[in-house]
């Protein structure tokens, strides 16, 4: 029960941190970070599909209502929350019945940055090809995924490992 | 019939992440008509509500800027007074009871004063949220201008906030002009840098120099003629264009926009309605 209540109130927390502090960040005009994809990442492991995906839609949509960009934020939260189970087979491996919240502690150090650094560069990649809806600035686009997802990175790591548990 | 349900309940996460995806797509796409979706973007007033609250804060940090702002303006306007009735005093000899002044139709303008509630510099389409709504009397097709120059035009309004889409937005298109030389082109913004858009249509034969200033045409009812817009920062032009390339440097810093004014254009209605009725008669 404790975990529930926590996570209500890191989904609340977090898009209001999202809505009103990083949006406002414009670092150079290619910086964004979107820390708002932590509440996904921090779900537990065996956290039933379908109830994943529904959360994703919710909180995607959430940050969607605040920035005026109905549906993009929810379209890239869908997709990475759907392939996160695979990328959590592909680089830990946790015994059956086990049921670990991803952390330092459960994945290993290299195995938690890397599933980090894979699902924050797809979500990324997602939403801001979304956003620019076409090739054109191709160079701008790769930049500002590169940077922005760096940026979001950093932040995660910075958080869990102040996390003690 | 049976096979058909396990294989429905097998894949159910797939179609459920399928429908999700299919749900915010279409989302994205009827958004690009942006006034369907009104009722869930930042007109809504439980979120602007938010806004404003958030914006009450952060204004205070900006409260300095805003005052040497409006100190600055209160003295160029306090010379324009002055000039102006300098200009008054040596008229009036001449002028008897017979002729009476008369402002020009195009000129008849009210300004609504509003704050910014929500904007963003760093999007590719770029929206701002002003405080203000039909019930201040702002409509939609309206220009807003701040105290440096240009902003943007009133695209959506709802009874107590509006939207306008700024210069920052690939979809604006605000019609500019040389003040030296008056030929015009249109302004368009090209994704990358909140301080800089292009200027388009600028025949080769025309001569520029940088640091030119460019200023709206008055060809759009949106704007009256002469509101500052920006500087030439470079041109460029190849041998076989037929047109420059013009990087314009905006004049009006929209990372630190709070005050703006709406322009109501008094006569928009009946000038509209000339120029329909004239397009009817060909």
């Amino acid at each position: 029960m404790p975990t529930v209540l926590q996570n209500i109130f890191s989904f609340i927390f977090l898009v209001l941190f999202q809505v009103l502090v990083l949006n406002n960040i414009q670092f150079l005009g290619y910086i964004n970070p979107y820390l708002y994809i932590l509440f996904i990442l921090t779900l537990p492991v065996q956290m039933p599909r379908w109830f994943l995906l529904i959360l994703a839609f919710i909180l995607g949509i959430s940050i969607d209502i605040f920035s005026n960009t109905l549906g993009m934020h929810a379209f890239a939260t869908v997709f990475v929350a759907f392939f996160r189970d695979g990328i959590v087979k592909l680089f830990t491996n946790i015994e059956e019945g086990n049921n670990p919240t991803p952390s330092f502690y459960t994945f290993g150090v290299s195995g938690y940055i890397k599933y980090i650094v894979v699902i924050v560069l797809i979500h990324h990649a997602t939403l801001f090809t979304l956003e620019a809806f076409s090739f054109v600035h191709f160079w701008i686009l790769i930049t500002k995924i590169l940077l922005s997802s760096l940026v979001t990175i950093l932040l995660i790591l910075g958080i869990q490992s102040i996390k003690t548990k | 019939m049976k096979n058909l349900i396990n294989f429905l309940i097998q894949y159910s996460v797939v179609f459920l992440f399928l429908l999700l995806e299919i749900i915010s797509f279409s989302l994205i796409v009827k958004n690009q008509e942006y006034q369907k979706s009104v009722f869930l973007t930042s007109s809504n007033s439980m979120v602007s509500g938010m806004y404003e609250w958030s914006n009450s804060v952060v204004e205070f940090f900006k409260l300095r800027a805003a005052n040497d702002n409006l100190s600055e303006e209160n003295t160029a306007l306090k010379n324009q007074i002055i000039n102006l009735q300098n200009k008054l005093s040596t008229l009036k000899p001449e002028a008897s009871d017979s002729i009476h002044f008369r402002i020009p139709p195009e000129m008849e303008y009210r300004f609504i004063s509003a704050k910014v509630i929500n904007s963003s510099t760093n999007k590719l389409l770029n929206y701002i949220t002003l405080n203000k709504g039909s019930i201040d009397g702002i409509k939609i097709d309206m220009g807003v201008i701040s105290d440096e120059g240009v902003v943007g035009i009133v695209k959506t309004v709802s009874q107590r906030f509006s939207v306008v889409i700024p210069v920052l937005n690939p979809k604006s298109d605000i019609s500019c002009k040389f003040k030296r030389n008056n030929y015009s082109g249109g302004l368009i913004w090209s994704g990358e840098d909140y301080r800089y858009a292009s200027l388009t249509d600028i025949a080769r034969h025309v001569e520029l120099a940088l640091g030119d200033t460019i200023v709206t045409s008055g060809y759009t009812s949106s704007f009256p003629e002469g509101i500052p817009v920006g500087n030439i920062e470079d041109f460029k032009i190849k041998e076989s264009d037929a047109y420059y390339k013009i990087k314009v440097k905006l004049s009006v810093n929209f990372h630190t926009l709070s005050h703006v004014k709406v322009i109501n254009y008094l006569n928009f209605q009946q000038q509209k309605d000339l120029e329909k009725k004239s397009e009817e008669q060909l």
